[in-house]
């Protein structure tokens, strides 16, 4: 078990800057989670942290030891590759047991510590049969199995069930946690689907274009997130976007669209302040509430475009003049496409961003 | 998966086709095996009973082939006169040798070309292989020059150390190809498990077992029948089954009896090895590890 702290952390292929200046401290015992979409970055950070890529700039450090020039057998690390990466010619037995031949040890704990993790992940029956025989979830299990066989000091788990079904999927995610909890190792977790890292990772690290964009608690990655590009790319269905004009009656800062006004609350006009012109409005589908009637507050109005059930949710797209936004609401939802409707906005979970570098306001 | 089965359907083209390919494969097989034969049914004849031929068009004469007393005499004169277990020995040592030399070296050298980027990779591999471009006999005078100021002529290891020049671009460049068809991610999960470079390396020769398996088969198969670096390389010292063959070739003498022995004795080692080897050949020993 290990804290691992990355500082100023830089990887480059040739000209082209994969990871930019990275700085996380992820202490002890952490299930972090690393963040983003494709070529973000995230999977070379964690290569470097494995010792598969060199780190061209910068430290990485598990317990204030830097580890930069160890190769990945002396880091003592497991990692859990997104292929699985199991060894085609070996019984799933010889490749749980791969990590502890390797550091010489005893044919007898060899024995003991593959058949506790094989029992941990119920594939226990499965020891005798090779990779090919197996179906993906099986190899994942397999895959991670390889991993907890030894105590290492980290996790590193790459993607590991992007390839599952969605059923599968969002049982390993439970399982996964409980694991890590139960084993209580450091945990780094690369994902592009953020629901995964919403759901399991104690710290989520956002990555876009290299660049660590924000590092916080699930929670806070949701409710604050610090620009637009994360309030976008966190939460599903995706966070609603609308331009909107700073405009001041009297004392009041609002908000104006052709669709609406609304007034900001105190607090939020006063993180404005100074500021003028455009704003980027977020607010996520759930942060809104549709009703076919006018009701008395100062609503946006728009009219219904398409309505999808989604069993116990109904998310509906409402047109306004210049834009689509997407609102959650109960299945019992009755309009119909082309009528009129009205939402009114929680004003404690709206956003806004700065129109040019999409910092938050708040 | 979906089915293997390949649909098809009769039409008279295909049904004409199919007849053509019967008799085809049936000329072919005649074409192949009955010198073979012959070879394999004269060594066993005295040598009267193997110039037995029928007439020209008797065809109920054939069996005249077939009726004789079977005799080991030409095999025991190969072997207690004529020393050939000398030369199947130096046979399978120069096959062997080269075989194992130039799997060792060229599997590592492979890899590297598979796995690591330089600078000049393209022009070195390329260069490599060139080195198979010319005629052997174009190069012949001059490797023998060398190896005669370096008193390899005559010797076994001459003769290895020249099959493994000719054999190790070729190792090359068959395992570059099936290196480079491993997924690195199994290096890279033995090497996170605790191996080093070099332990990974050895940790996926299985998965290239079919290419090493092929290559050795091709390898040891040039050796065995080569004749010209034996007859100039080998000679004298490092005598090999083809080259003691031609020496039963004498002005006045042939012995057609000890030549169709020694073709027996071999060809037998290298069918032995062809049925071997083939379990290794098979390929697809990666599928299903790595999901792409």
């Amino acid at each position: 078990m290990a804290r691992v702290t990355f500082r100023n952390v830089w990887k480059k292929y040739g000209d082209f800057a994969a990871v930019k200046d990275l700085n996380i401290d992820c202490p002890d015992g952490t299930f972090l989670s690393i963040l983003g979409p494709s070529g973000c970055g995230k999977s070379s950070t964690m290569r470097m942290v494995a010792g598969l890529e060199h780190i061209s700039a910068g430290d990485i450090l598990f317990d204030d030891k830097r580890i930069n020039d160890l190769a990945p057998k002396d880091r003592d690390v497991a990692m859990v590759f997104e292929n699985y990466a199991l060894y085609p010619h070996k019984s799933v037995f010889e490749n749980m047991a791969n990590p502890l031949k390797l550091r010489g040890q005893d044919t007898g704990r060899i024995k003991d510590r593959v058949t506790q993790a094989a029992k941990l992940l119920e594939i226990g029956h499965l020891l005798e049969r090779r990779p090919q025989e197996l179906s993906g979830g099986q190899k994942q299990r397999v895959a991670i199995g390889r991993a907890i066989v030894r105590e290492p000091k980290l996790f590193l788990f790459d993607e590991p069930i992007a390839h599952l079904d969605a059923k599968l999927r969002a049982h390993m995610r439970g399982e996964i946690k409980h694991m890590q909890r139960t084993l209580g190792t450091t945990m780094v977790y690369v994902t592009h689907d953020q629901l995964e890292a919403m759901s399991m990772a104690d710290q989520i690290a956002v990555m876009h274009e290299g660049e660590l964009q924000q590092l916080g608690s699930p929670r806070e990655v949701y409710n604050k997130p610090v620009n637009a590009w994360v309030a976008g790319f966190v939460g599903e269905p995706a966070m609603n976007f609308l331009t909107c004009e700073l405009t001041r009656e009297a004392d009041r800062l609002s908000l104006s669209h052709p669709n609406f006004s609304l007034a900001l609350k105190p607090d939020q006009a006063g993180c404005l302040n100074g500021s003028a012109g455009t704003v980027r409005m977020g607010v996520r589908p759930d942060a809104l509430a549709i009703s076919m009637t006018r009701p008395a507050e100062p609503v946006i109005t728009g009219e219904v475009f398409v309505t999808e059930l989604l069993g116990g949710d109904m998310i509906v797209e409402v047109q306004l003049a210049d834009a689509r936004i997407r609102v959650k609401t109960a299945p019992e939802f009755a309009g119909s496409p082309g009528e009129a409707c009205y939402l009114s906005v929680n004003r404690d979970k709206w956003h806004a961003f700065d129109i040019d570098t999409g910092r938050a306001y708040f | 998966m979906a089915s293997r089965d390949v649909v098809q359907y009769e039409t008279p083209l295909t049904r004409g086709f199919r007849w053509f390919s019967g008799v085809f494969i049936a000329l072919y097989l005649v074409w192949t095996l009955l010198p073979i034969l012959v070879m394999f049914v004269s060594s066993f004849k005295d040598l009267l009973e193997a110039f037995k031929i029928p007439a020209v068009g008797d065809w109920s004469g054939i069996g005249v082939f077939f009726d004789f007393t079977p005799t080991l005499k030409h095999y025991r004169d190969l072997f207690v006169n004529l020393d050939f277990s000398r030369y199947m020995a130096n046979s399978l040592v120069a096959a062997g040798g080269s075989a194992v030399i130039s799997v060792i070296l060229g599997s590592m050298a492979a890899y590297s070309l598979s796995r690591i980027d330089f600078r000049g990779k393209s022009d070195l591999f390329f260069w490599i292989i060139s080195t198979r471009m010319a005629p052997v006999v174009a190069v012949m005078v001059p490797l023998y020059a060398i190896f005669r100021s370096i008193d390899l002529v005559g010797t076994l290891p001459g003769l290895i150390l020249a099959y493994t020049t000719f054999n190790l671009p070729f190792a090359i460049w068959i395992l570059k190809g099936f290196f480079d068809n491993v997924p690195y991610a199994i290096e890279e999960a033995q090497m996170v498990d605790g191996a080093t470079r070099f332990q990974a390396f050895v940790a996926i020769l299985p998965l290239v077992a079919p290419g090493v398996g092929a290559f050795i088969v091709l390898c040891i198969l040039f050796a065995w029948n080569d004749f010209l670096f034996a007859a100039i390389i080998g000679s004298g010292g490092a005598k090999t089954l083809p080259v003691a063959t031609r020496e039963l070739v004498q002005p006045q003498n042939i012995q057609w009896g000890s030549i169709m022995a020694a073709g027996v004795v071999t060809t037998l080692p290298m069918m032995l090895l062809g049925l071997v080897i083939r379990r290794y050949l098979v390929t697809g020993l990666t599928m299903g590890a790595v999901k792409e």
